[in-house]
């Protein structure tokens, strides 16, 4: 018989000639060295293509897919949560514009007499932030801002440009982020040297994962609304925690989140400004 | 099966749904480098298959409700991505597979090809080769023979029968033969063979 040409050994190859001519495909094999061996290597392909490992997913490419991946979950969460507060509550006042202090403190912080009790059982609670005279109606209402002089603390936002030319990933908000991973080991001591530090990786540079829906409620009751510059997990005093860097557009604050930080549970560890001249605690 | 402290694909899927907001993540990110082969060698081009892969993902995302378990999980993430990707290639018809001309340049291609033994040489050779398949012919080779999926499944993923997957694997093979048939080493019993010729014996 006529030699079957390779469109027609691969279809017999893949069962899609069956019959009196499969049958006659079959014999031509059996007494065709040539077509035979044609065969071997139809077969090979399919061998050869299995053989190749697959191409690693490109850093940059598990960055963004990372990224576009937070941005869904922040805009599903933030649906939901329009959803119920829309059911709940009128929408929240907006906030007249000038100084803009970390409502943080005023608001979601302060208000809630447990958060205190938590943040002062942390070590460095809330008292090392802010002062309990702020703890007023005034504040809770979100109309007080805190002071670095009355909270003794660098917590508050000092004016003037951060030292150094840090690398911002842009974009990113309180409710869609990356989360940096990393391993830095901070202190009280280190701290405002090495949240400089990570703000110098370029983005590029650095490891990122969705952070859990925790830490996104942490990070964004704690930046509230200001811009954030980087959320990387660290170590503090050898325990997990997470290093959140936002900035008011006057200054830089670096806040340690402890683990169980949330959104109703904004557990701080320590702050300190990266501001010049204003090192922590 | 998975163990505890590694929920099945399903599990995750039911959990996102649900709210969880990491389930997703974790499922994704446990195919994903997959998902990515199928979407890069389908499209061959990085930044096209980077784009199919991120509107699979977020496809995924928004439709996992829509998922009624009458395939595997990881079936119907990669009939998103193929779909995807075949979509994008409709859609700006930018890198259909070569023509005829084309092939000269392919041939320069393997020409200038080192050690055909060496992973990375063959692996271009490969990824230089399936540019010359239709798209359709390409996903179905990649989905089968790449990523090791029966037909049964790779009907599923393409959305077309078991027969249509077998065709175009078959076409696919025999054209892709002439050109990685020098990749295949010496095998015991075969000998090169000149694929296109035909005649009588």
């Amino acid at each position: 018989m006529t030699h079957p040409d390779t469109d027609v050994l691969a279809e017999f190859r893949a069962g899609l000639i069956t019959g009196r001519r499969g049958a006659r495909i079959t014999a031509h094999l059996a007494g065709c060295d040539r077509c035979t061996a044609l065969d071997d290597q139809l077969a090979g392909v399919s061998v050869l293509l299995a053989s190749v490992p697959a191409p690693a997913m490109p850093d940059s490419v598990a960055r963004r897919l990372d990224t576009a991946l937070a941005a869904e979950v922040a805009s599903r969460d933030n649906a939901e949560r329009a959803g119920d507060d829309g059911a709940a509550e009128s929408p929240a006042p907006r906030r007249p514009g000038g100084h803009r202090g970390f409502r943080l403190l005023t608001l979601r912080v302060l208000a809630p007499a447990a958060a205190v009790v938590v943040l002062a059982a942390g070590g460095y609670g809330l008292s090392r932030i802010v002062g309990p005279g702020q703890m007023t109606a005034s504040s809770a209402a979100g109309s007080a801002t805190p002071s670095a002089e009355s909270s003794g603390h660098a917590y508050a936002p000092v004016a003037g440009p951060a030292k150094g030319a840090v690398s911002r990933p842009l974009g990113i908000t309180p409710t869609n982020f990356p989360l940096v991973t990393g391993q830095r080991n901070l202190s009280p001591a280190n701290l405002a040297q090495q949240a400089r530090a990570a703000l110098l990786v370029p983005p590029s540079a650095r490891t990122t994962k969705t952070p859990s829906a925790q830490l996104r409620g942490c990070v964004g009751t704690l930046a509230s609304g200001h811009q954030l510059d980087l959320v990387e997990s660290v170590r503090f005093e050898g325990r997990p925690a997470t290093l959140v860097v936002v900035s008011t557009g006057e200054g830089e604050t670096a806040l340690i989140a402890a683990q169980d930080c949330s959104a109703t549970n904004p557990h701080v560890l320590d702050t300190t400004s990266l501001t010049s001249g204003i090192s922590g605690p | 099966m998975p163990d505890e402290g590694w929920p099945a694909d399903q599990e995750l899927l039911r959990r996102h749904v649900a709210g969880d907001a990491e389930a997703f993540g974790e499922l994704f990110r446990r195919h994903r480098d997959r998902l990515w082969a199928v979407a890069l060698r389908t499209l061959c081009d990085p930044e096209e298959a980077a784009d199919a892969l991120q509107d699979a993902m977020v496809s995924a995302f928004r439709r996992a409700g829509d998922f009624r378990g009458e395939s595997a999980v990881t079936t119907w993430l990669h009939r998103i991505v193929v779909n995807a990707s075949l979509d994008r290639l409709r859609r700006r018809a930018a890198r259909p597979a070569l023509s005829a001309g084309d092939e000269q340049a392919f041939e320069a291609l393997v020409a200038q090809d080192g050690d055909p033994a060496r992973t990375s040489d063959t692996r271009l050779d490969v990824n230089a080769a399936l540019r010359l398949l239709p798209p359709q012919q390409r996903a179905a080779l990649v989905v089968v023979d790449m990523l090791g999926f029966s037909v049964a499944d790779a009907a599923v993923i393409l959305d077309t029968s078991p027969g249509t997957v077998k065709s175009r694997c078959a076409r696919a093979r025999a054209r892709l033969l002439p050109h990685l048939a020098h990749l295949q080493g010496n095998r015991s019993g075969s000998q090169s063979v000149s694929p296109a010729q035909g005649g009588d014996t």
